[in-house]
């Protein structure tokens, strides 16, 4: 009887369906279409009354001969940099020191894990009391005979002053990824190679390195999403400030929109911190692909 | 793990001895971790004019227990702590709903466009919230949900990660299973209850802990949604008072720490699950 078989799997993939449905409705509603959305106000003018007016590449054309926005997005390399290259490496160190055999390894692991679990908004406004002119930090650095550092007011420390909160909350969680790619690497590798001679800084470049090559490239792609797309500890503890030190590009959208009311401007950003995430996914991606072939 | 071959325990005093330098120096990591968190107890306990005291007095001269109290006197803290409840405890749920349905849905059926609409869920995990903030922000004021919290759960009631998540779990699952569901006359929403539901509590839980965490954390979207008082989460009221107290350190340390204290509880209760969800991520990422 084909006919009632095609008609049990087409009821069938009816349901696979409906299942989807809820979920492809709301990514329809609340991703999809604010996407294209943005794309749409981002050749607009548009202050949140009224209907908006198409005024071509104009914003993109301002936004791009803006010497304000160059430097936020200079301030967002250096942000994204500057806190995921020592995140990623120090997290490598850190989860290569918990698959050994060392005493207390998951206290540690629970403890180092401790910065994740807190919200953004707490340790930020922790830091923000830590680099006071009078506080934590420039009394140890007193202490320790240099000068105190304007962490917050110089356009110079600012930057670090975000960068090093960031670092202490962003390492406990690639920790955690890279620790769960070691383990499982099987141990006998690391016993066939010392059998065959091979020394430790040899085992980590010929069998780590390469095995937890897919969790690298997990981890760099969500880092560099993470680090370009930040808000948080700029929008609290320097609101982008001292001029403009640390204004990162989603606080300049931020700024644009809902402070300046410039929605189409704002998209216009929106559309390059986009490109900025497309193009270095992209370029990792082929990076990756060529190295693994 | 799979694949992991079980480490040998040896005992404790050697395991001591094989590692001293590395035990040094996680202690001082560790020290490095916790004292942010020493110093926010410790100043929460002081009057304003302590918080800069040289030397720093870790334990303060006397617990000023008042700094917890007057605040939340001051402020509707309770009410923001309610809030960041209902609205992570429903996104989370919301989350859970979408995702195994859906990653059943694009793991085990062949529809036409199933590719197509997983495609589309997946490619939007690349694509951060800041980068559709502005157009996302004027359609939830043009339903008219600003202040509600239909705004604050329903747009955020699918997660990409979650969904492709399930999808790999449930793959893993054999076909026969759900054929032989299918011949005893269960219906499709049965399966879904007592075949897929049961077989994925670990993933169910994975998925549980990681949505309520990023929800319970989240901050540009409340901000925008809630501007007041009534409707705002904990990390919104708590950057508001921030700036509008930014002056009283002790009590800006004490509602931090306070806002802190359930999600450290949760943790620690749960901790071996919080850092598996998260290792999990990796892995079948």
């Amino acid at each position: 009887m084909p006919r009632l078989r095609i008609s049990v799997r087409a009821r069938q993939n009816a349901w696979g369906f409906a299942f989807a449905l809820p979920a492809v409705v709301l990514f329809g509603v609340f991703a999809v279409y604010p996407i294209l959305r943005t794309f749409y106000l981002s050749v607009h003018r548009y202050s949140l009354v009224g209907t908006p007016e198409y005024v071509g590449a104009a914003n993109f054309r301002f936004i791009l001969t803006d010497p304000g926005f160059a430097q936020t997005l200079r301030n967002t390399g250096f942000y994204a940099l500057g806190t995921y290259v020592p995140v990623l490496a120090l997290a490598l160190v850190m989860a290569l020191a918990l698959n050994t055999g060392v005493p207390f390894r998951n206290v540690f692991r629970v403890i180092n894990f401790i910065p994740v679990v807190i919200s953004w908004a707490i340790v930020a406004i922790v830091w923000k009391i830590l680099f006071h002119h009078q506080g934590l930090i420039n009394q140890a650095l007193v202490q320790l005979g240099f000068e105190r550092i304007p962490w917050l007011q110089s356009t110079s420390a600012a930057p670090w002053a975000v960068i090093i909160p960031s670092i202490w909350k962003e390492l406990g969680f690639y920790t955690v990824i890279f620790l769960a790619g070691l383990q499982t690497i099987p141990r006998i590798f690391y016993e066939a190679a010392r059998i065959d001679g091979a020394g430790t800084l040899q085992a980590f470049r010929f069998i780590t390195l390469p095995l937890l090559r897919p969790i690298l490239f997990f981890a760099t792609i969500i880092a560099v999403i993470e680090g370009v797309k930040v808000f948080i500890p700029q929008f609290v503890m320097t609101g982008g400030g001292p001029s403009g030190a640390t204004k990162v590009i989603a606080v300049s959208i931020y700024e644009t929109a809902f402070a300046f009311g410039r929605m189409g401007r704002a998209a216009a950003m929106s559309v390059l911190l986009f490109a900025i995430v497309l193009i270095l996914t992209l370029t990792q991606n082929l990076v990756y692909g060529r190295d693994r072939s | 793990m799979p694949g992991a071959s079980p480490r040998p325990q040896r005992p404790f005093v050697r395991r001591l001895r094989e590692h001293p330098l590395l035990l040094v120096a996680l202690l001082l990591q560790s020290a490095l971790v916790l004292l942010p968190l020493i110093y926010m107890l410790s100043t929460s306990f002081k009057l304003p004019v302590e918080v800069f005291e040289v030397p720093m007095r870790w334990i303060p001269r006397e617990l000023r227990i008042e700094n917890y109290v007057e605040p939340l006197q001051q402020r509707p803290f309770v009410r923001w702590f309610i809030n960041s409840t209902i609205v992570a405890v429903s996104v989370t749920f919301l989350n859970l709903v979408t995702s195994v349905l859906a990653g059943y849905s694009f793991a085990k059926f062949s529809y036409p466009g199933r590719n197509i609409l997983f495609g589309f869920i997946l490619a939007t995990f690349f694509i951060p919230l800041e980068a559709f903030i502005v157009p996302l922000f004027i359609l939830v004021r043009d339903l008219g949900w600003l202040n509600t919290y239909a705004g604050l759960i329903i747009p955020a009631g699918g997660n990409a990660f979650a969904i492709f998540f399930m999808r790999q779990n449930i793959m893993t699952l054999p076909n026969d299973l759900i054929e032989a569901a299918r011949i005893d006359g269960a219906s499709e929403p049965r399966i879904v209850l007592s075949v897929i539901l049961p077989l994925m509590r670990t993933a169910i839980s994975s998925i549980a802990i990681f949505c309520f965490m990023w929800n319970w954390n989240s901050f540009l979207y409340p901000l925008l949604v809630a501007t007041q008082d009534a409707y705002r989460t904990l990390p919104i009221g708590l950057a508001s008072f921030e700036s509008a107290y930014s002056t009283n350190y002790p009590q800006l340390m004490a509602v931090s720490f306070l806002a802190m204290l359930p999600v450290l509880i949760v943790f620690f209760v749960l901790q071996r699950q919080f850092i598996e969800a998260i290792a999990l991520q990796g892995v079948k990422g």
